[in-house]
């Protein structure tokens, strides 16, 4: 599975102790990488056409800012489809053309759902925002009406405040007292404000009280995984190097020729099929494509076939294959023997059951591995570590672990699987498993 | 992480040294003598001798992989990197592999282990004390830098400590020149280390925590920061309803025979002669298991046993030295293999010791006597439990009647085909179910039963020898709650869940038959009369 792993990684630290220089190859990946880490960089390509969902955005926060109404919007769609980057990028735009007519508050729903963390962050991003003091003393009402008292300030000097509510949904739970102070605040007060709400479910909407949803307007902006044709462009903006950077000429040139051959070939393109099989988003293919760069070879300075077949080894893993092949052989026997239990009593089994079954199976079948019930005991614990097996029930710790039913987390086609693909699984549990089925 | 100062003793105050107000003063000067050097950000690399790629490889056999594979993920100095989970059964080597490579790497890190920081504050103290370079001692009270115990803190304050650390970093690039390398961090990336990260699944907060710990590389959005996960189970445990940015995968398999016998084969004084011992006995106990940490401590008794009949221990085995090596070895490995993971008791190797020679190859050493003490009262009323659990309780009336014996029982049943099937369901019904509950009153009953039955016998053996028990209520009655809990706490006992209507709380007992009449043997108790058997 790892054969095509490149492995000439030389510790270059030691050959230039200065630090300062760097390889070629080195400088390329390192400029590569940061661009994979950066979203806006990945999401500047797609900002340009007209009916992209950042210039929709970018239109709707703009006109409130510019008329000075409130108003509030949806971005949804699965995670790492670049709402929060496309968002970032907007506003990053905003903030260039209105330099001080725009205040961004962001909250996220998994630091901040309770009401009282959301408003103390709340009034510190403002005081920080505004230069004034912020206090950790103050309590839910003080805060509360320092939110109430800064819109209506704000909307007096004209200045927009754009709340970002990042899993939207995560503050959707329990009362919602902080989604209506916020949104009966910018009704009733003379404020100018825009609540962006940021969601990777799609029925976000849904979630909200009826009084909450009547004051939220229904606009909502989805975001899609990206089709072959984006997925393309974006492969090639991220990964060609820059004609203007301080690379040389000639090697961004081999460097860009070389992956175009890649990019164009077959083989890649069932890569890429293989990898949009399973998730289309963007993070997927971003994690894919930084293991790609990470795999490199830092002694040619070009980027190889090799590289994204590595990559697309270790993202794609199928772990409890893994597992299964590093169980020893009493678990196998184990795993075996549940598995005919299974096979022949629907109902629920246990650790004793199962010693009954393997004994029977040494009994019948006279195999070498007949070990003692705390040896198995210790085997069956290790399984359970590593979650090939589970405990039905939840009673905890009033019942010893050799009574508590238990049930196999694989299936029959991946005990299989493992077995064949066992170092040295002895031939005899291959044809019991056979044999059931 | 640091240089490891000698853990700070506190110091009680006696009457002694608080009548004579200079000795605390004077020691406490010391005190503060010593830790007048602050940390730095140059104390957040592993510390000791930075070690050359070569060694790391050689001091993990097995590992060079796994090794490659994590610094190609890690890059070049400077490079940013996106959130990796290194993940793989128990002990395999990924926090020392994780921790010698920054060593080689000579990088900035923070590492906390969510074993030793078992809940979501001491968690985020513990990285927030390392990062704003804080130590506890006494002067401060062994507190921590600041109170974090909710994530939306706890980011805010990340933020600031590592914008802080990441400026000092830069600092140090600007005034490094080659000849203070070592001891120097290298990089403006600092990396954050999370180990045992299975754990916090079992958190009370862990629907919050995990997933946060999971987005924190999102939520920060620092390309400085490299977030490390290190865990025993596979990302696919880590199951939420919303989801999470996955990190970068990178596995730790079990070690192959021959990596195995690599890392055993360190640090032995007679590499050949441990070769050949390993030869024999690697293959039969890795069918069992193959984890390092059960195969080194089931080795060193057999290697013992293996070097008895050589007289010089530093010789080279030649061929017919080995066969009879192995042939002296042999009628140990069977019953070995089924005390893999047996843990000696101190005391009981002095004992076998000495018997040692009286027995016969092939025995299994399991002693017959209970290998700790238990007062008396406390067996007793762990062999009430256990009959309160086995038997059912209609047949207490008749066990337990005034002349305390069982003798009534011995009635021959026809074993008809009927009666066979019961006893088989019934059989399978305690396989299956296991121990069955009793309430406190049953446990007492039964348990005065059998003392009173003992005090007896007691008696009747010692006649006029003046111990001075009492009848009836003896000493044995006493505390006998207090017996209950310590029983429990030792996890001979069980406490079940408790039923309103009745009210009293239910007791299980979860010792082994064995084990029940090992106790009943050192007291000379007949158990096995009184054992109902279907």
């Amino acid at each position: 599975m790892l054969s095509f792993l490149p492995f000439q990684y030389l510790p270059l630290q030691s050959k230039t102790p200065s630090m300062g220089q760097k390889s070629l190859a080195e400088q390329a990946q390192i400029l590569l990488r940061s661009r994979l880490c950066n979203p806006t960089f990945i999401f500047t390509l797609f900002s340009d056409s007209p009916d992209s969902n950042h210039s929709k955005l970018k239109f709707i926060i703009s006109s409130s800012v510019t008329e000075a109404c409130n108003n509030s919007v949806l971005l949804l769609g699965p995670r790492g489809c670049g709402k929060i980057a496309v968002l970032e990028l907007v506003l990053d735009d905003l903030r260039k053309e209105y330099h001080d007519l725009i205040t961004v508050i962001k909250l996220n729903g998994l630091l901040h759902s309770d009401d009282n963390c959301a408003l103390k962050e709340i009034a510190r991003q403002l005081c920080v925002e505004h230069q004034l003091m912020f206090s950790k003393m103050a309590s839910f009402d003080d805060n509360s009406q320092f939110m109430v008292a800064m819109l209506r300030e704000c909307g007096l000097a004209h200045k927009t405040v754009i709340f970002v509510l990042d899993e939207f949904d995560l503050f959707a739970q329990g009362k919602q007292r902080l989604l209506y102070s916020l949104l009966d605040a910018m009704q009733s007060v003379t404020s100018q404000a825009v609540v962006v709400g940021v969601s990777c479910r799609l029925d976000a909407d849904q979630l909200l009280e009826k009084r909450v949803r009547s004051r939220f307007s229904h606009r909502k902006l989805l975001f899609l995984p990206p089709s072959r044709e984006d997925l393309q462009r974006l492969l090639e903006h991220i990964l060609l190097l820059p004609t203007d950077s301080s690379l040389p000429h000639d090697y961004v040139a081999d460097f860009n020729a070389k992956l175009l051959n890649i990019l164009a070939g077959e083989k890649f393109k069932e890569i890429i099929e293989t990898l949009s099989n399973s998730d289309l988003t963007f993070n997927h293919m971003l994690r894919f494509l930084f293991s790609a760069v990470c795999y490199m070879d830092l002694e040619s300075g070009f980027m190889s076939l090799d590289n994204f077949k590595a990559a697309l080894s270790t993202i794609q893993r199928q772990p409890k294959l893994e597992c299964l092949k590093d169980c020893s052989i009493l678990e196998l026997y184990i795993l075996v023997c549940m598995k005919r239990l299974e096979v022949k009593e629907p109902d629920t089994y246990n650790f004793n059951s199962v010693m009954k079954e393997y004994k029977s199976i040494h009994d019948s079948f006279q195999t070498s591995d007949y070990y003692a019930r705390n040896v198995c005991l210790r085997a069956f614990e290790h399984l359970l570590q590593c979650e090939l097996i589970s405990v039905v029930d939840n009673r905890g710790l009033s019942q010893s672990i050799e009574f508590r039913p238990v049930r196999l987390l694989i299936s029959c086609h991946e005990l299989n699987q493992g077995l064949k693909s066992h170092r040295s699984c002895p031939v005899i549990l291959q044809k019991l498993v056979d044999r059931e089925g | 992480m640091g240089e490891e100062e000698s853990p700070q003793i506190t110091r009680r105050t006696t009457r002694a040294s608080s009548s004579n107000p200079n000795l605390n003063s004077a020691a406490e000067t010391v005190l503060h003598n010593c830790n007048s050097q602050p940390l730095t950000h140059n104390d957040l690399v592993y510390g000791d001798e930075p070690i050359s790629f070569d060694d790391l490889i050689c001091s993990f056999p097995g590992r060079r992989i796994q090794i490659l594979e994590l610094l190609q993920l890690l890059g070049p100095l400077n490079s940013p990197v996106i959130p990796l989970f290194i993940y793989g059964g128990a002990c395999r080597g990924k926090t020392s592999t994780v921790l010698q490579i920054f060593r080689h790497l000579n990088r900035p890190f923070v590492y906390s282990s969510c074993l030793t920081c078992y809940s979501p504050r001491i968690l985020f103290e513990s990285i927030l004390n390392q990062l704003l370079l804080h130590r506890k001692h006494e002067g401060n009270g062994y507190s921590s830098a600041k109170r974090c115990e909710r994530p939306s803190e706890f980011v805010n304050l990340l933020r600031e400590a590592l914008g802080n650390i990441i400026n000092s970093l830069k600092g140090n690039m600007g005034k490094s020149n080659s000849k203070k390398l070592v001891g120097q961090a290298k990089g403006q990336i600092i990396y954050l280390i999370f180990d045992n990260l299975e754990l916090v699944r079992d958190w009370e907060k862990s629907s919050n925590i995990l997933p946060f710990l999971f987005m924190l590389y999102d939520i920060m959005k620092m390309p400085e920061v490299g977030l490390i996960f290190i865990s025993n189970t596979s990302p696919d445990t880590y199951y939420f309803n919303t989801g999470y940015t996955e990190p970068v995968p990178l596995y730790f398999p079990e070690y192959t025979e021959d990596d195995l016998r690599q890392i055993l084969m360190r640090n032995q004084c007679n590499p050949k002669l441990y070769s050949s011992f390993l030869d024999v006995l690697l293959r039969p106990f890795s069918r069992i298991t193959r984890r390092v940490d059960e195969l080194s401590t089931a080795f060193p008794a057999l290697y013992k046993k293996y070097c008895e009949p050589l007289s010089d221990l530093g010789i080279f085995p030649n061929e017919k030295m080995k066969r009879m090596l192995f042939s002296h070895l042999q009628p140990h490995i069977a019953p070995s293999l089924n005390e893999i993971f047996r843990v000696e008791a101190g005391h009981n190797k002095d004992k076998a010791k000495g018997k040692g020679n009286a027995r016969k190859a092939g025995v299994s050493e399991a002693s017959d006597e209970v290998e700790f003490h238990m007062s008396t009262s406390a067996k007793y009323l762990l062999i009430s439990a256990f009959l309160a659990s086995r038997n059912p309780a209609t047949l207490d009336a008749s066990l337990f009647d005034s002349t305390g014996g069982s003798d009534n029982r011995k009635r021959k049943r026809k074993s008809s085909v009927k009666s066979v099937e019961q006893k088989e369901t019934a059989e399978q019904e305690l396989l299956m179910k296991g121990p069955g509950t009793f309430p406190l009153e049953r446990l007492l009953a039964i348990y005065q039963c059998l003392t009173s039955v003992e005090e007896c016998s007691f008696d009747e053996e010692q006649g006029t020898d003046g111990l001075g028990c009492e009848n009836g209520d003896s000493g044995l009655m006493s505390d006998i709650l207090l017996q209950l809990s310590s029983l429990c706490s030792a996890n001979f006992m069980s406490k079940g869940g408790s039923c309103p209507l009745e009210g009293s709380t239910r007791y299980r007992c979860t010792v082994s038959e064995d084990m029940a009449l090992k106790v009943a043997r050192s007291l000379k108790f007949p158990l096995s009369k009184y054992l109902y058997r279907r």
